[in-house]
């Protein structure tokens, strides 16, 4: 008798077994507390960013479409501006990511990219072009603006709404709860994110 | 440069006056009436005529977007109630979806007049409505709206005018709401369960509106199935949880189209089920090693349940007939074993995952939920007791099933198809770690949950891969001998016992049809392999026809048992003597007097804030009729449960019953039995899987003292 008979099955055991214990983790939707989703996208320089990349690094994600109103009021008030200012500060990687279609309301070209984070003074590390919406599939982002804070294990800590005040009005950022700094003040102080899970309102994404 | 940012640019040059025309959107405010009267209401609408293939948004306006909202500038004394939303229609924008209104969106609010207001004198209303309009695109627009309410002694008669525009707009809002709706978790996510009114004409289609973000994923699928009861009928609906179920308001707004094309809809404000929070969340706080240690120590406990105990007399039978071969014979023997266990958990896995993933609404044990699966086995019960007996001599082949070949050809292949038996036979009997293991397993993605079944297959294949790997337990074994043919036949009456017993669950699955047919195949197919005995070593013509005598046998009686699922048809719950609390003899004294669970009565009497035992058995579940023969058919339990004007619920999944499917899914339990105590007031307890006398007295205990004072239904 030999072996032959009987390997494929503890083989093929192990492999199973091995395979499952692995591939329960990826195709997950996102959740907070959990890996956040890979991703792997050129910014507008051409460089690719990815997750694994960026491990040991606190990391912000903002999707964004320069049309819409709500993105507008955040960008007309110097909000997000000075929020990507402060992450940055205080060592955070800034991604903000377009998502739209091409031809779709807010898809923009590089050089377009550039030049609206020019004339708006903003700060992000880099603008992601996901011309084909894999990433904002990845992290099912549903609006602009939609955040995401994930921390330097690449767990997501937060995702959700950049504040409390659903509107387009820009006398609302004053008086609101920014829940991506909340977030940000939590994890220096080392605590869990109090409120790591908001609704995300905005426009939706122009996939 | 793009019209909808030139459009944004000229936003604060906000429009005035009533009707007001914005690019997108005509707004109105009218009343309904030509006069207010002091003290009274008046009735305004806020009409949106939406530009086509632009829309506005319902008070949850879905995955992005804004409701429209007034600031009211109101004289003093007069107050402004809630703007009023319509049913709204589903809107999907690419993987998102929007929950809105197309054409023309009417929104009702209502305008409380002081009593002293002075009579002649007219209410100024200022009204600054704001709204989001989209098309893929969105445009905040705002309007100033103006109205002059003249106030008169009494109200005035309805403006003729706007008439219709009121009527439109009562007919677009909810028809009220239905009570009772439920929420239950499911092993696939939630399902919202709503009485259906014999006023409410059968829909064509359904969608449930949550209030609130954060309850289900707003794009998805709701399968939905209309399910015809006795307490009447019921609408169930598939919900795909979002991150925030857990705390949501279950709250929102089901929209039923009829046939006529009409969509109505009713407010409900569900009620959560079966303990989500205790029960799911603590399944699945279990870490992933605990889970996996868990499956492997049910496994081995899998080993010492009764109904593997016949099994478990293969087994030895085979170690037995091993006795002379090489320890790396053995070893072998044992690895195809445990892989014959291993493969049999995955495919029973992935057939389990794949009826899940079909919809099906099944558990673990299923299979001895199928009247004509518990026939097979029967069938092959007895069959393998009659070989083992000495009555037959069956082919290398099944003969390998039960004492293992001698030749090492087919060693590998009779010592994986024994594994896979074993497991074959195992799999219904749910021990104690396994219910919360399992659980944990369907809870989960695919791939873990295969990884939690193999491991429990592990547990299984243990002690018999110990066994065989370990030269020194091995060398314990007695030697061949004739023992060996008194123990072979000893060890048949295990396998006829458990043929009996297969036959006791078809009786009380199908009732005396089912056994009639199944015995009936039995015999049957005993006649036939015992004219292929008798003939099997006649001449030429003879075997030929033996062999096809015992095939013929053997097709009949699998004929008959797919019959048998035909008898099943009218069911246990509603069958007398179903009963599965044991010999029917001890009943009518001691076995405690029950209703059969419904996801109904229980909220019911939770309503009624009567505390509730509910206890999920079968009568393949050899502990569950333990439990209750030993620890809930006690006199001192029933005079506790009585005191305390206990509702004992009892459910029975002998055959399928998605209803208790869902129960056990609620708790992470795959299989039975269940025992979920249910207090007056707070989350529901589950007991242990085997009980005691005391574990139930002590449990009845904690939900108080008897109170005679508290009558029956009030509530906490």
């Amino acid at each position: 008798m030999n072996r032959s008979p009987m390997r494929p099955f503890l083989v093929g055991a192990c492999l199973a077994l091995a395979a499952t214990l692995t591939a329960g983790a990826v195709a997950a939707k996102p959740e907070v507390g959990q890996p956040a989703p890979a991703f792997s996208v050129a910014d507008t320089t051409g460089k690719t960013w990815s997750l694994a990349d960026l491990a040991g690094k606190g990391l912000i994600l903002e999707w964004t479409n320069h049309d819409c109103p709500y993105v507008q009021k955040h960008y007309g008030s110097g909000n997000m501006q000075a929020l990507q200012q402060e992450a940055r500060d205080a060592g955070y990687v800034w991604l903000s990511v377009i998502s739209s279609a091409p031809g779709k309301q807010g898809h923009v070209s590089a050089a377009e990219a550039d030049e609206l984070t020019e004339g708006r003074g903003a700060a992000p590390t880099a603008v992601l072009l996901d011309v084909d919406g894999a990433m904002g599939r990845a992290y099912g982002a549903k609006t602009t603006p939609h955040m995401f804070v994930i921390d330097g294990a690449g767990s997501l800590v937060y995702m959700g709404g950049i504040d409390d005040r659903a509107t387009t009005d820009p006398a609302d950022v004053a008086g609101a709860e920014n829940y991506v700094r909340l977030a940000l003040t939590d994890l220096a102080a080392g605590k869990a994110v109090s409120n790591p899970a908001t609704r995300p309102y905005g426009c939706s994404v122009k996939y | 440069m793009r019209p909808a940012l030139i459009l944004f640019l000229l936003l604060p040059l906000l429009a005035w006056g009533n009707p007001v025309s914005t690019e997108q959107v005509t707004a109105r405010l009218v009343a309904e009436r030509a006069a207010a009267a002091p003290g009274e209401t008046a009735e305004l609408l806020l009409s949106l005529d939406i530009r086509p293939g632009w829309h506005t948004y319902w008070r949850n306006p879905g995955d992005s977007g804004e409701p429209p909202r007034i600031d009211w500038t109101l004289p003093a004394g007069v107050e402004a109630g809630p703007l009023r939303f319509p049913t709204p229609g589903l809107i999907r924008v690419g993987p998102l979806a929007n929950f809105g209104y197309s054409g023309r969106a009417l929104h009702p609010v209502s305008l409380k007049v002081p009593a002293g207001w002075p009579v002649g004198e007219p209410i100024r209303a200022r009204a600054e409505a704001h709204w989001l309009v989209c098309e893929e695109h969105c445009i905040p627009e705002s309007a100033v709206l103006e109205l002059s309410l003249p106030v008169a002694e009494r109200p005035g008669a309805t403006d003729p005018a706007v008439a219709g525009l009121f009527a439109e707009a009562r007919e677009g809002l909810p028809r009220g709401s239905i009570p009772d709706a439920l929420l239950l978790p499911t092993a696939e996510g939630a399902r919202l369960e709503v009485p259906l009114d014999d006023a409410i004409p059968p829909p064509v289609a359904v969608r449930y509106f949550p209030s609130s973000w954060g309850l289900i994923e707003h794009a998805a699928d709701q399968p939905w199935r209309l399910v015809r009861g006795e307490g009447g009928d019921r609408i169930q609906v598939d919900l795909t949880p979002d991150a925030g179920i857990a705390s949501a308001d279950l709250g929102g707004l089901l929209s039923l189209r009829g046939a006529d094309g009409v969509a109505r809809s009713y407010e409900l404000a569900p009620r959560r089920v079966a303990g989500r929070t205790s029960g799911r969340e603590g399944a699945s706080s279990l870490g992933l090693p605990l889970a996996l240690g868990f499956a492997f120590l049910g496994g081995l406990i899998l080993n010492l349940m009764p109904c593997v105990f016949p099994v478990l007399a293969i087994k030895a039978m085979g170690l037995v007939g091993q006795g002379a071969l090489a320890t790396r014979e053995r070893a072998i023997h044992g690895l195809s074993y445990t892989a014959g266990v291993l493969v049999f958990f995955g495919v029973l896995g992935g057939l389990l995952l794949a009826l899940r993933a079909g919809g099906a609404a099944l558990g673990w044990g299923f299979q001895l939920q199928y009247p004509p699966f518990v026939a097979a086995m029967a069938y092959l019960f007895l069959v393998l007791g009659l070989a083992l007996s000495g009555a037959l001599t069956l082919g290398v082949r099944l003969m390998g099933l039960a004492a293992g070949p001698q030749r090492p050809g087919q060693g590998v292949a009779a010592a994986f198809a024994t594994g896979a038996l074993a497991a074959l036979v195992a799999a219904p009997c749910t021990a104690p770690f396994m219910g919360a293991a399992l659980g944990y397993a369907v809870t989960l993605s695919w791939p873990l949950a295969l990884a939690i079944l193999l491991t429990l297959g592990l547990g299984l294949a243990g002690p018999y891969l110990l066994l065989s790997l370990w030269p020194a337990l091995a060398a314990r074994l007695p030697r061949p001998g004739p023992w060996m043919e008194v123990l072979k036949q000893l060890l048949a009456f295990p396998l006829f016992a458990t043929a009996a017993w297969l036959l006791w669950v078809l009786s009380v699955q199908s009732g005396p049809t089912g056994v009639a047919l199944g015995l009936s195949g039995m015999l049957l197919l005993a006649f036939g392999l015992w004219v292929r005995e008798r003939t099997v070593l006649a001449p030429a013509p003879w075997p030929w026809l033996g062999s096809a005598a015992a095939i013929l046998g053997l097709a009949v009686a699998l004929w008959l048992a797919l019959l048998v699922d035909g008898t099943g048809i009218q069911g246990p719950p509603d069958t007398p003597g179903v009963d599965t609390a044991g010999d029917a003899r001890e009943r009518p004294a001691q076995a405690l007097p029950h209703e059969p669970y419904s996801a109904e009565r229980l909220a019911a009497a939770q309503a009624e804030g009567r505390p509730v035992l509910v206890n999920m058995t079968a009568a393949w579940c050899i502990t569950c009729l333990v439990n209750e023969r030993v620890a809930l058919s006690t006199r001192r339990v029933a005079e506790q449960l009585a005191a305390r004007d206990v509702l004992y619920l009892k459910g029975d999944w002998t055959n399928r019953d998605p209803a208790i499917t869902d129960f056990l899914a609620g708790f992470g339990r795959t299989g039975v039995p269940i025992y979920v105590l249910y207090p007056r007031v707070g989350e529901p307890r589950v007991l242990p899987q085997i009980l005691t006398p005391a574990i139930v007295e002590s449990a009845i205990a904690s939900l108080g003292d008897p109170d005679p004072s508290q009558p029956k239904g009030e509530s906490p």
